[in-house]
Formats: C-alpha cells, structure tokens, sequence
C-alpha cells in the first residue's frame, strides 16, 4: 500500500527535493531562495500557458521519456531487478533523445547528442554496480539489497565511483555540460514550452527520486544510514554545484570513466577476492 | 529423414531455380521457402533425442572427392588472378589434405549428430535465410545482370543454406572441413558476383582469409588424429587430455576466423560490396554463425586457461569493433563491424561454458540472426530505392519512407533495449560474467569490456536512428512506395521478433511484467504518432537565437587513429599466440 502511494507521489517527492535543493543552494550563495513549494507554482504556472509544438513526435516522444521514467521509478520503490531497471532507465534516455533529433533545432540536437554521449560516462559504472551488489547478495533484486545490512563497507570505492555520476544525472556543475543553460539553452529542453514542458519538467524531477533512491540502495536495511547517505550527498551535490565550474563533454567523459572505472574494478577485484 | 530433407532439398531447389524462368520461379521460390521452413519448425518439435546417423563409406569418398575439387579450385582461382597468398594457402591445404587421408584413425563415432543446438540452428538458416532468398528475388531483377546470373544467384543462395544445414548436423570434423571450405567458397563466389575490380579484389581478401581458417582445422585434424586417434568431435571432446588441447584451439582459431574477428576483421566488411542480400545472408543465418555454433560445440572442452583466454580476446574484439564502428560512415560497414563486435561476444560467451552463459549465447545467435536480417534488407531498401549507403546523407528518411525508418528503429532497438532477446541474451551474459568473477577476478576485464562494448554499440545504433528522425514540418510529400518483396520480408522478420518476445516470456528469467511493461512502452509509440496530432496546439518554428540561416547538423565520429588500429590488431594477436603457446606449455 505504502509503495503504491510512494510510486503515484514520486514525482511530487522530487518536487520537494527540488524545492528544497534551491533554498539550499540559495543559502550557500547567502540568498533567501523561493519557498519550498515553488517548483510546484512554476507547475501551475505552466499548465496555463498557450501549448506551442514543433511537431508532434518530438511532444510524444518527450510524453514517453517522462511515463518510462516513471516506470523505472515504480520498480525501483517495488524491490525489481536492479540491471534489468537500469537498461530499462536507458529506454527512457533514449526516447529523450530521440525526441531532441526529431526537430531541427541546432540546440536541441547538441544537447541530444551530449545525451547521448554522456551514456558512456554513466551506463558502464551503473552495471558494474549492479553486479557488485549482485556479488554481495547474490542476486539483482532490490529487494534483496534492502533487505540485507548495508553495502557501504563493502563497496566504498564503488560509492565514490557513483558519487561522479550523480551530477551528470542530476545535470548539476561540474557535470553540467548536457544541459548547459548559457551555451545550448538548456539542450533537449528548448524545444518544449507550456503543458508539453511539464512532462519533461516532472521527468527531471523523477530522476531526481531514481538517482536518490540507488543511492540509499548502499545503505541496506538502515534507514537511518539511509537517511544520513541521502542527506549527506544532497548536500554534497550542491555544493559541488555552487562551487564549481563547468567542464567540456570530452573532459567529463575522460575524468569519469578513468576514475569510475577505476575505482570500480579495484572494488570489485577486491570483493572477489574476500 | 527430415535432415536428409534438410540438406538435400535445397540442392535440388538450387537446380530448379536455375531452370525456371521468372514467374514460376518466383512462385517456386517462396514454396520451397515455406517449405524448408515447416520442416524445420517440425524438426524442433518432433526432436526427442539426440539423432545420431553413421553415413557408408562411399559418402567418404564423394566427401574426398568434393574436398580435391574445392582445393583444387581455390589453387586455380589463385592462378589465374595471380594472387600469390592463395595459391600458397590452397597449397598447404591440398598437401595438410592428403596427410589427413593417409592417416586412419581407429576411434568411430556417428558422422551426423543433430541436437539441440543444431535444431536450433537449423530454425535459423531456414527460416531467416529462407526470407532472405524472397528478398532477393526482387532485389536481383534491378542488378545489371544476365537472366541466368539472376537464377544462378538464387541457386547459390540456396545451396548455401543445404551447406549450413549440413555444417550443423556434422560430427565428422574431415566433413566439417569440408563444408568449411565449400562455404568459403560459395561467399567468394557471391562476393565476387558484381565481377568489378573491387569485387574481385575483396572477394580475393575473403578466399585468403577464410583459407587461413581451413588450414587451422586442417592442423586441428592432424593433431587429432594423431593424438586421440579420431577424427569425430564428440570423442574429441570426450577424450580430451588437458595437457594437449592444440586441436581444440586450432578450431577455435578457425572459429575467430570465420566470425572475420579481429585482425580478420577485413573480409567481412570487404564483402560489402556484393549485392545487399549477400551480405545480410551471410550476417545472419550463414556462414559467419558457423563460429559461435563451433564454439557452443568446443565448449564442454574448454576450462580453465583457455576458457578465460577466448572469453578475454572475444570481449575485447567485441570492445574494439565496436569503438571502431564509430568512426564508420558507410551504413553497411556499421552494420558489418556491430556483427563483428556481436559475434566475438558469442564466442566469449560460449567460452564462458557456464549453463547460463551458453544460454545466452544461443539467444544472442538467434535474435542476432533476426535483427541483422531485417536492417541488411533496410540497408538494401536504402540503396536500391533511395541511392543511399552513407548515414550523413540519410537526413529525414522519415519524410520519405517512415516503414523503412521504422524498421531500421526496431532492428537497431532490438539489439539493445529491452524486451527484445538480444537485450535479454545481454542481461544473462551480464549476470553469468559476475558469477564467474567470483572463481576468477579476471573476468572483471571482460565484465569491462562489454559493458563498455555494449554502451557503444548503443551508442553508434541511437545516433545513426537519430540521424533519419530529423522530421521537416513543413515538408508534406508522397511517402515513395516499396515493393511487396521488400516489405513482407521485412515484416516477416518484425513478425519472428515478436514471437522472441514471447520465447523469452517463456524462459522465466524476467518476471511476466518485465517483459510486458517495455513492450507496451514501445508498441505505444507508433500508435501514439498515428492518432495523438495535437491539433489544438500552435504550430511554430524551432528557436534558432534569431539566426535566420539554414543549419545543416553533421555527425560525430570518434577518430581511431592508424596507429591504434595497428595496436589492437596486435594485441587481438597477441592474445591468439599467448593462447597457442599457453597451451602448449
């Protein structure tokens, strides 16, 4: 019942994450920041503008990439498959990007390209983490990671392999460069306006719920590790992103495969190894 | 009897093909088609047990006989083309040849063993081939060629497909050389068809290449026999002594051969230049499926070093062609090295030898097979109907031809995304890589290099897609109409990845809403773009920062210097010779 209720607010929990990542970040930079509530106006806000469309494929495709994401939100909270979530998660990036293709707009395609680009930096990290909790519990489900105590201890070298791939997700500084509002105006996102930008406005939001909730999955069964791991990298991600400064697409790719990677296989040799 | 059928059938359609005139042949065609796919459909169903058959002696002798006439024929072919590398391989092979008749070996077994795997195989050939053949029926009528070079490219299909059939049923590693031999010699024919200078130099490439094949399992014979007295796999693999496995890496050698691996990784992508059916038939349903289907039969004797050496050399081929297919413009040769890549994944996966592993090699052969056969047919389609073969021209095909557009789409999904087999064959190599990194940390490097080799190919598939969607808004035009030929077959092929979909429903390794929820994800699309048109929303233009001059997007191409390509042809070497002498210490 309560994962029911979880999966149909997903969206409005990453509305509040949301939210409270802008006071934060206001706060850092000694602003006061909007309300708590005020990704919630800018919906409402949203709704009422006069709908704008380039075609309507790249509306659709732009619909699909927030309902698959959804999806993938959904089985994270049930406990599914932890690989089999992440290839699914890449269907949802795919209809982003097809969606960037499908007009011909120079900004739109650059970032749709960066998109795509950026999968090499992220895809090989995300299954060698799934097969490190595979390694540790035997099997791929989530539930099963939750149900045992935590990983933490086991795969800290994976945490922080992770940790790179969280601002690229989460498109903040210095990973940035999908999204880049001063060069490409927001990437995939130019093209949609009004009701049809609100899907992709809410698809942001439930990334926002995917990428918190894997991270939990290190904390186990804790809730207060989770908790405190959830707290801890929302903190971290925004000052990061406060801090920092933008980095070229090729840069990111190359920091964060030959550190991730890295990090990852020391890790995972080191797990067989116990 | 349905394997005599199986072989013998489609030596005989070959020879009424080239007999009859267009219109019966046409008809004659799709028959025999349908044909060899009920029987091998019944195969599947009606096999209860292994089959094993011992052919009489005087088989033997037409084998021999055949085999000269090929060697024979190879060293001619050399001659006249004074091509000095096949003259001296077809040498080596003709004098290998003879010392394998001198020798006797005492150990018998049955020549004919059909399993499993084999029907498997069989469902393959048969059927994808078969749809394959329909399509070229039209597609040859537009090549500038005679009437009878157009029967003579069907019949050659066909005989091609009683070959492979043949291939997979044999136990018999002297007939297996045999078959060998003579399917190197139907794609040096086939490759060679158009008979322009190209043609015959690549088809030249591919006699050599593919002969360096043949001597391995020449050698593996020799060794074989003289070692384990036999010439038959199964005691082969039975008898096997762990501190004399040359044989079995010879055949894997010949395997890495025939898959055009790397460094043999030109041939395949030098067969591009045969009529388009050529290559999807050789792609999918022939020829270079001989080497995952030798691996799946080597693997019960692979352990250990060598088990861990063909699955590093394979992950890593599938790592390296598939960063090198970025750096492709040609449509085909995308295509072709993304084969390469997939099918050194087969290989390390059967090398691999775990339960799950095989598994999913025999997944990734079959739903290989279908996609492949159903984006060479679009590759075709492109050429023949639109003069396309590079993807930076292709800009807005969905203009033109939104069903090829939407073939190309599902072939390229199929071999990534969820729920298609080739996502699921991914997904079980995946988890049977991580059980192995637990007895041998290293399996992480293969781990590495395919998921870095997957994300890759998910890479070059999505930006040539993204490269046909670029839509015009203002561009209404007649949508250009295809020919029954090209479109059923297509649709037969989408039809076969729909029923994988359902096999793997059946295989229970992903819960039925797993596999139902991507299914409806993606089957929703095509509905949406038909019915949801938005017709209350404001068309407008896309936001250009007020610049009014027209944009033209390019692709981006990773640029794989020379240099590093001499580099991973070494290494792919290296790895082959540190096989060899590891053995043999």
């Amino acid at each position: 019942m309560i994962e029911i209720l979880l999966i149909i607010l997903a969206p409005i929990i990453g509305g509040f994450i949301y939210g409270a990542e802008r006071i934060v970040r206001a706060r850092m930079q000694n602003r006061l920041g909007p309300p708590l509530l005020q990704p919630f106006y800018d919906m409402y806000k949203l709704m009422d503008k006069q709908a704008f469309i380039i075609n309507s494929y790249h509306t659709i495709l732009g619909i699909m990439h927030f309902v698959t994401l959804w999806v993938v939100v959904a089985f994270v909270i049930v406990g599914q498959n932890l690989l089999y979530i992440i290839f699914l998660h890449l269907l949802s990036s795919i209809f982003l990007i097809l969606a960037g293709f499908s007009v011909k707009s120079i900004y739109s395609h650059i970032g749709a390209n960066r998109e795509l680009i950026a999968m090499i930096a992220y895809e090989p990290i995300l299954i060698m983490l799934a097969v490190a909790f595979f390694m540790l519990n035997g099997s791929f489900e989530i539930s099963a990671i939750r149900e045992n105590s935590s990983a933490l201890f086991s795969i800290p070298l994976l945490f922080l392999a992770f940790l790179l791939i969280v601002p690229i997700k989460l498109k903040k500084s210095p990973f940035d460069a999908i999204q880049a509002h001063q060069e490409i105006i927001g990437g995939v996102e130019v093209e949609f306006s009004g009701i049809f930008f609100e899907f992709l406005y809410m698809a942001k939001l439930l990334e926002y719920v995917f990428i918190y909730a894997l991270v939990m999955l290190f904390a186990g069964d804790s809730f207060i590790l989770a908790l405190t791991l959830f707290l801890a990298v929302f903190f971290l991600v925004n000052l990061l992103d406060n801090s920092t400064a933008r980095i070229r697409i090729d840069h990111l790719i190359k920091i964060v495969l030959v550190i991730g990677l890295t990090l990852a296989t020391l890790n995972i040799i080191g797990l067989s190894y116990v | 009897m349905i394997l005599g059928l199986l072989i013998l059938a489609p030596i005989l359609f070959s020879f009424v093909v080239f007999m009859t005139h267009l219109v019966t042949r046409n008809i004659l065609v799709i028959l025999f088609v349908i044909f060899l796919s009920v029987i091998s459909v019944f195969n599947l169903i009606s096999l209860s047990s292994v089959v094993e058959i011992a052919l009489p002696h005087y088989f033997h002798n037409i084998f021999v006989f055949l085999d000269s006439v090929v060697l024979i024929f190879f060293l001619w072919q050399g001659i006249v083309k004074k091509h000095a590398l096949v003259i001296a391989l077809a040498l080596v092979q003709i004098i290998l040849y003879c010392e394998v008749l001198f020798l006797v070996p005492t150990l018998e077994s049955s020549d004919i063993l059909v399993d499993n795997i084999a029907s498997i195989m069989y469902l393959i050939i048969n059927i994808v081939g078969g749809i394959i053949i329909i399509y070229a029926l039209k597609y040859v009528e537009s090549e500038n060629f005679s009437q009878i070079k157009k029967n003579g490219f069907i019949a050659i299909l066909f005989l091609f497909l009683g070959v492979m059939n043949f291939i997979v049923s044999s136990n018999n590693i002297e007939i297996f050389f045999m078959l060998f031999e003579l399917t190197t010699l139907f794609s040096y024919v086939l490759i060679a068809y158009r008979g322009n200078a190209i043609s015959v130099e690549n088809s030249l490439r591919a006699l050599w290449m593919n002969q360096i094949g043949g001597v391995a399992i020449l050698l593996a014979l020799i060794l074989s026999i003289s070692h384990y007295d036999t010439l038959y796999f199964d005691i082969l693999i039975h008898n096997r002594d762990n501190l004399f496995l040359l044989p079995i890496v010879f055949l894997i050698l010949a395997a890495f051969v025939k898959a055009a691996s790397i460094p043999f990784n030109k041939w395949l992508i030098g067969a591009m230049v045969a009529p388009t059916p050529v290559s999807a038939i050789l792609h999918s349903a022939t020829m270079v499926k001989i080497a995952p289907f030798l691996m799946l039969k080597l693997a019960p004797a692979m352990s250990g070093f060598v088990s861990i050496s063909v699955t590093l050399i394979g992950t890593f081929v599938f790592f390296t062609a598939s960063l090198l297919a970025l750096n492709k413009d040609c449509f085909k040769e995308i295509l072709g090295l993304s084969t390469i890549a997939l099918l050194a994944l087969m290989m390390a996966l059967a090398a691999v030898g775990s339960e799950q592993a095989i598994n999913a090699t025999v997944v990734l052969i079959v739903f290989h097979a279908i996609s492949k056969a159903l984006l060479f047919l679009q590759a075709g389609i492109l050429e023949k109907n639109f003069h396309l073969k590079y993807v930076d021209d292709i800009d807005g095909l969905i203009n033109h031809s939104p069903l090829t557009v939407f073939f190309i789409i599902i072939g390229f999904a199929s071999l990534t995304l969820p729920p298609f087999g080739a996502f699921i064959a991914k997904f079980m190599a995946i988890e049977s890589i991580a059980q192995e990194i637990l007895k041998n940390p290293l399996y992480i490097f293969a781990l590495i290099f395919i998921t870095l080799g997957s994300v890759f190919l998910t890479l070059l598939y999505f930006k040539v897609v993204t490269k046909l969607f670029a839509k015009n808004v203002d561009f209404q035009q007649e949508h250009t109409k295809l020919s029954n030929y090209y479109v059923i077959p297509s649709f037969l092929l989408l039809f076969l990845l729909i029923i994988g979909i359902y096999v793997t429903f059946k295989m229970e390794l992903l819960s039925s809403i797993q596999i139902i929820t991507p299914v409806i994800l993606i089957a929703v699309v095509p509905f949406l773009f038909a019915t949801l048109l938005f017709k209350k929303a404001h068309r407008v233009k896309e936001y250009n920062c007020g610049e009014k001059e027209e944009i033209k997007l390019g692709m981006y191409y990773f640029n794989v210097s020379p240099n590093y390509k001499k580099a991973i042809s070494i290494v792919a070497i290296f790895g082959m010779l540190v096989l060899i002498v590891g053995v043999m210490l």
